[in-house]
């Protein structure tokens, strides 16, 4: 029994120690943490519970068979971010790269299983040199095993990836279906071909960081949802993500304490809409005024800015925010917007968490390269999100909502439960110019009549009434009370119950 | 009495006449601009007119507007406040010519005063001090190098129509004789479409403290004590405060006689100001000028006196008596006031204009006054000048003052633009303000860098730690709320926790007490009691028993602390947290030297260089206005240009690349 109990604290010894202390040093020269570290900080303190510590693998060629280290580069188990289950992997560099073995894959397959019969969110570290090539076909399947679960487990329970490290090859595609990514400046990059063979087959010469960094990937790509400066400023923020996030499908999004009034004014938001139409403002100031404590928690900041997508928090509840942004290609929506909002609806959807949506959209953005680029696909994935969407959705449009971008931002018609406009609104098909040109096309060379005919259109159209008067839109509130209007909508909504007709799966315009 | 006036201007000083219109039961009329028309003193008037487009060249500064509007709605006076028409002798005179009352002195001698070169002939013959120099207008710069020498460097170069540092140059030597002067004349013409200019000896450590006057149209005329303005920057008045740490009894009384005497010289009737230059060694003044005027800085006499200067212009204006002689003004306790402008003392003081996101004033008690004419949701205006308010307090003693300044600045909340407050803290607490050992070169001779974070020590950083400790330990307690968690293995918060502050490491312990958090480290304890709430911008509670007040902002992980001036970035987290954190690496900052930035949003109005052009250090790359200013970027060091990233026209933002070099 001694015996024993000595050899399983070497075992933990050696797990601990993961490649040992010159790979661990190594690590940290890389401004990189190991993976238990990384889990460290990511939970509460001592919960974490570890499985398959002393799991290895089973591959014998290329001189595998003597190297084993317990675990085999991932540390797998569970624990609590602020007391609320987690299941967690993180993959540890410093035994064999972080390569995925057959074992490790295993590993993480076994704890998403298990997420998923319990209801539980899964994060995954991800800091792997890729699969295990002396293993060959056997650590491919391991991905594809990984894979499958990622794909079981959407829309079931929110799955979060904070690229840690390399994510090259297939190993992207786990990732890549999880609901959230995360990277860290400097020190992760995700490719599917390495600058190596980029060079080789294109001749394009480019760094790892300019391919796959993450500045990259949040600007540009809009494959990673935020990038942090550090591993520690990372997790720490991950803790702050996750409360936003309920457990589960089934589950209500979390409640937390507030002691921001529900019925808090704020009369700077009468003067945010300038009067000039043109004139842009900035739509963040409304959701920092809006929502709780002045806390949103934005989502891919840095990508299709026209766009502001991210969680905040209402009478303590957490809500999806989507508002265009006038600050940016005057907040118009175009193919990356669409495709970054429609994404974020449907996680908002699948885990019931009420969306919020601002209005100031003077349409799709118009030009060859939208429309090759395939707006018309790429805005209806907008518009499917919201169509599709069950949970309570309130909109209030800020000022404009012009043509179809109206009726795809959770437009009435759309089944938006609660529909609002601030005076200023002004829905319509076009703008006064644009309108005029087309109705009066006769008079267009005479600029009096011109004029004349915008003022008639703008009278008749730049307010919220004729939406109003068709019951698209529910009231007309000022800017002050908007925080107000929407806490006594989604408190009204809170018992919100409608089903979408039984099928395998929508088809959405992919 | 009148029954209505109207009010011929904007901003604070719109708004403050109105109050004491309003005090006294005189309905007032507002005019405003286009881009003025939500503004604060349109919401206050009785009733309002507008008068224009935004610039004032075509609204504010329009006579014949203001003449129609008086007609318009039967005011029969206006107080032009200070700025815009306030020292134009016609404007006066054809309100004279139209019956409307001008509440301020009379054409006449705003005229004779208004023109530096004939007022201070007019010193001179009254017997006022003044300062050795060339009094007839120069006409070219070679001649105005002959006779900067003359006099002897150095030398002050001013436009003859000038006023509040616009048009005035500082010569020590001939380059810089010649170049000021052309510079100040181009200046002038622009400014105040008057391009005469004069030169005079610059008197060395020299302080500028002024004498208020009222004068009425009876024959008196009172001085109201000093006012001292010398801290100033680039000749712009930053803080002002009355008395002066520096006069004594007799100098006072010399000085304000010799206001007076020059007052009466012009048959004074109303408000007005007479600037002295004090020589910072032996108290020697002379005379610089007289401000026809309000000024800016009228407030702490208003405290100090006990007098409501606007309405006593306005009583004097109805042809009233001053109600008061030389011997009833005393000295009652100490006023000092700090402008809070609009604009970042962080990036070399340039202007910030936008939306205010967040306002929030000191609330006007414990000796504390706020004149505004701005509110939260309000605009900073790229049409007008850069303040946002007047921050003024009174104390029993000078010291008191400054105590109570710096609290008042502790609560002073401004998002949106930035704000110099760091800036009037960090003098509110240098050794020399405080001892009252300065002069006009304070400023320039303490920060001859510009201002930086590290300008702003803090007396005792203890309490940013006890501080971000206890707001970080807050939020925990929420976190602990969290519906969903496992039954019983809730969260538990902790108690110690290492607190990251610049390159330091402060271990602490943080306990829940009764209405706030007591935060031990070292051997102290920090008692902190507040009712904070989450999102708040303002720490008020008590230290320890003593009054705290501390704003603070959530940034990522950190929370961002302002406190006496002092911005610091606080982290808080485990001990274990905190080691693996030093195992991270400090990034060095993007290289961003081979561009040329815009150091502030505002209008490219010139890019002096060209494609492949060699440029030497010093040489003019470009020019911006903003805020009314120009503002020339001048090469760090010698260079080529690359490529031009920005055209004439456009509107530049902060950090925005204009060129890229070589």
């Amino acid at each position: 029994m001694h015996e024993i109990i000595d050899q399983l604290d070497e075992k933990r010894r050696r797990a601990a120690l993961g490649g040992g202390q010159k790979r661990i040093d190594n690590q940290h020269a890389k401004g990189k943490l190991t993976a238990r570290e990384r889990i460290e900080l990511l939970l509460d303190d001592g919960t974490f519970e570890e499985w398959d510590m002393f799991k290895e693998h089973r591959c014998v060629d290329f001189g595998m068979g003597e190297s084993h280290i317990p675990g085999d580069g991932v540390v797998t188990g569970y624990g609590t971010i602020n007391g609320r289950m987690v299941f967690v992997f993180s993959q540890d560099f410093t035994v064999f790269g972080g390569a995925l073995s057959e074992a490790h894959a295993e590993k993480i397959c076994k704890i998403m299983d298990k997420a998923i019969q319990v209801g539980c969110p899964v994060i995954g570290l991800n800091d792997s040199g890729g699969a295990r090539i002396q293993e060959g076909v056997a650590a491919l399947g391991g991905y594809a095993d990984v894979f499958q679960r990622n794909v079981m487990a959407s829309g079931v329970v929110p799955q979060i990836s904070m690229i840690m490290g390399p994510c090259a090859g297939g190993a992207v595609y786990s990732p890549a279906m999880t609901d959230f990514i995360f990277m860290v400046k400097d020190s992760s990059y995700m490719f599917v071909t390495g600058p190596e063979v980029v060079k080789t087959v294109t001749h394009e010469e480019v760094t790892a960081e300019e391919l796959g960094g993450a500045v990259t990937h949040t600007s540009k790509s809009g494959v990673a949802d935020l990038a942090f400066e550090n591993d520690v400023e990372a997790l720490v923020m991950l803790r702050r993500f996750f409360n936003y996030l309920p457990l589960n499908n089934k589950e209500k999004p979390p409640v937390r304490m507030t002691d921001d009034p529900a019925d808090r004014l704020d009369h700077s938001l009468d003067t945010l809409v300038p009067d000039n139409a043109n004139k842009p403002y900035d739509i963040k100031e409304l959701i920092l005024k809006v929502v709780d404590d002045t806390d949103f928690f934005e989502i891919q900041p840095d990508h299709a800015k026209n766009i502001v997508v991210g969680f905040a928090r209402m009478e303590g509840q957490t809500v999806g925010i989507v508002a265009n942004q006038p600050m940016v290609l005057a907040g118009c929506l175009d193919i990356k917007s669409s495709i970054k909002a429609g994404r974020f609806v449907r996680f908002c959807d699948a885990f019931n968490i009420p969306i919020v949506t601002f209005v100031d959209v003077p349409g799709f953005m118009p030009g060859t390269a939208q429309e090759y680029g395939g707006i018309i696909k790429h805005g209806a994935k907008l518009l499917y999100a919201y169509a599709e969407c069950t949970v309570p959705k309130i909109t209030v449009i800020t000022r404009k909502a012009y043509g179809g971008a109206y009726d795809v931002m959770a437009s009435k018609h759309l089944r938006g439960d609660v529909n609002f406009a601030w005076p200023s609104a002004e829905i319509a098909v076009m703008g006064p110019k644009g309108a005029v040109e087309i109705i009066f096309r006769e008079e267009k060379n005479d600029p009096v009549k011109v004029k004349e005919r915008e003022a008639e259109y703008k009278a008749k159209f730049a307010n919220p009434f004729v939406a109003g008067a068709r019951g698209f839109i529910d009231d007309v509130i000022m800017p002050h009370e908007t925080r107000k209007r929407i806490c006594r909508s989604l408190a009204m909504l809170r018992g919100k119950k409608i089903e979408n007709p039984w099928r395998k799966h929508g088809n959405i315009p992919l | 009495m009148f029954t209505k006036i109207l009010i011929a201007n904007r901003g604070e000083i719109a708004c403050r006449v109105i109050k004491t219109a309003r005090k006294m039961g005189i309905a007032t009329v507002a005019v405003y601009s286009e881009a003025d028309k939500d503004a604060m003193h349109v919401a206050m008037a009785d009733e309002s007119v507008c008068i224009g487009p935004p610039p004032s060249k075509e609204s504010y500064l329009v006579m014949d507007k203001i003449i129609a509007a008086c007609k318009q709605t039967g005011a029969q006076a206006v107080h032009p406040g200070y700025g815009f028409l306030s020292e134009n002798a016609e404007f006066s005179r054809r309100l004279e010519e139209e019956g409307i009352v001008f509440i301020g002195p009379k054409h006449y001698s705003v005229a004779k005063m208004g023109d530096k070169i004939e007022s201070k002939k007019l010193a001179i013959a009254a017997q006022v001090n003044t300062i050795p120099g060339y009094n007839d207008a120069i006409d070219t710069p070679e001649q105005a190098v002959e006779i900067a020498k003359g006099i002897g460097y150095p030398v002050m170069i001013k436009a003859s129509a000038g006023g509040g540092g616009k048009g005035l140059r500082v010569a020590f030597n001939d380059q810089e004789a010649h170049e000021g002067f052309a510079s100040c004349k181009t200046e002038a013409k622009n400014a105040f479409g008057d391009d005469r200019v004069f030169i005079e000896k610059f008197v060395e450590e020299p302080r500028h403290i002024e004498i208020q006057l009222l004068g009425d149209a009876h024959g008196n005329c009172v001085y109201l004590h000093e006012r001292e303005c010398s801290i100033q920057r680039r000749h712009q008045k930053v803080i002002e405060e009355a008395p002066s740490p520096f006069l004594d009894a007799a100098t006072r009384k010399a000085m304000g006689e010799q206001a007076v005497a020059l007052a009466k010289a012009v048959n004074y009737q109303s408000a007005g100001t007479v600037e002295f230059v004090v020589g910072g060694k032996d108290k020697s003044f002379y005379f610089l000028e007289m401000n026809t005027r309000l000024q800016v800085e009228h407030p702490v006499t208003e405290l100090i006196t006990g007098l409501d200067l606007v309405e006593q212009m306005i009583r004097v204006a109805a042809g009233e008596k001053l109600a008061f002689t030389q011997a009833d003004l005393k000295i009652n306790g100490w006023a000092m006031e700090c402008r809070i402008n609009a604009e970042d003392p962080f990036r070399g003081f340039l202007p910030s204009t936008g939306r205010l996101v967040k306002y929030i004033p000191p609330p006007e008690i414990n000796g504390v006054r706020v004149d505004t004419g701005v509110y939260e949701g309000g605009e900073i205006s790229m049409f007008y000048d850069s303040m946002i308010a007047k921050l003024i307090v009174h104390g029993t003693s000078r010291d008191q003052a400054i105590a109570r300044m710096r609290d008042a600045l502790n609560e002073f909340v401004i998002r949106g633009v930035a704000s110099n407050i760091s800036f009037q803290a960090a003098l509110m607490q240098h050794p020399r303000f405080v001892s009252g050992d300065f002069n006009t070169g304070l400023i320039a001779e303490q920060y001859p860098k510009g201002f930086n974070a590290a300008d702003v020590p803090h007396d005792e950083p203890a309490m940013l730690v006890a501080v971000g400790a206890a707001i970080h330990r807050q939020y925990l307690a929420r976190n602990a709320t969290i519906t969903g968690q496992m039954p019983g293995h809730e969260f538990k918060p902790g108690s110690e926790f290492d607190v990251l502050m610049g390159n330091e490491r402060h271990p602490v312990i943080v306990e829940q007490a009764d209405g706030g958090w007591d935060v031990r480290f070292g051997n102290t304890q920090y008692a902190l009691r507040s009712n904070w709430q989450f999102g708040q911008n303002l720490y008020q509670g008590t230290l320890n028993g003593q009054p705290i007040c501390m704003q603070v902002e959530r940034r990522g992980s950190a929370y961002r602390l302002f406190h006496w001036g002092m911005q610091a970035d606080v982290q808080v987290m485990s001990e274990r947290a905190a080691q693996l954190l030093a195992l991270m690496p400090i990034k060095a900052a993007p290289d961003m030297s081979k561009f040329l930035l815009s150091p502030m949003p505002g209008l490219l109005t010139q890019i002096a260089v060209t494609v492949g052009q060699e440029v030497k250090a010093g040489e003019i790359l470009a020019k911006i206005e903003a805020m009314k200013m120009e503002n020339v970027l001048k090469a760090e060091r010698d260079c080529v240009v690359e490529s031009l990233l920005a055209k004439p026209g456009e509107s530049l933002a902060v950090d925005q690349a204009i060129i890229a070099f070589k």
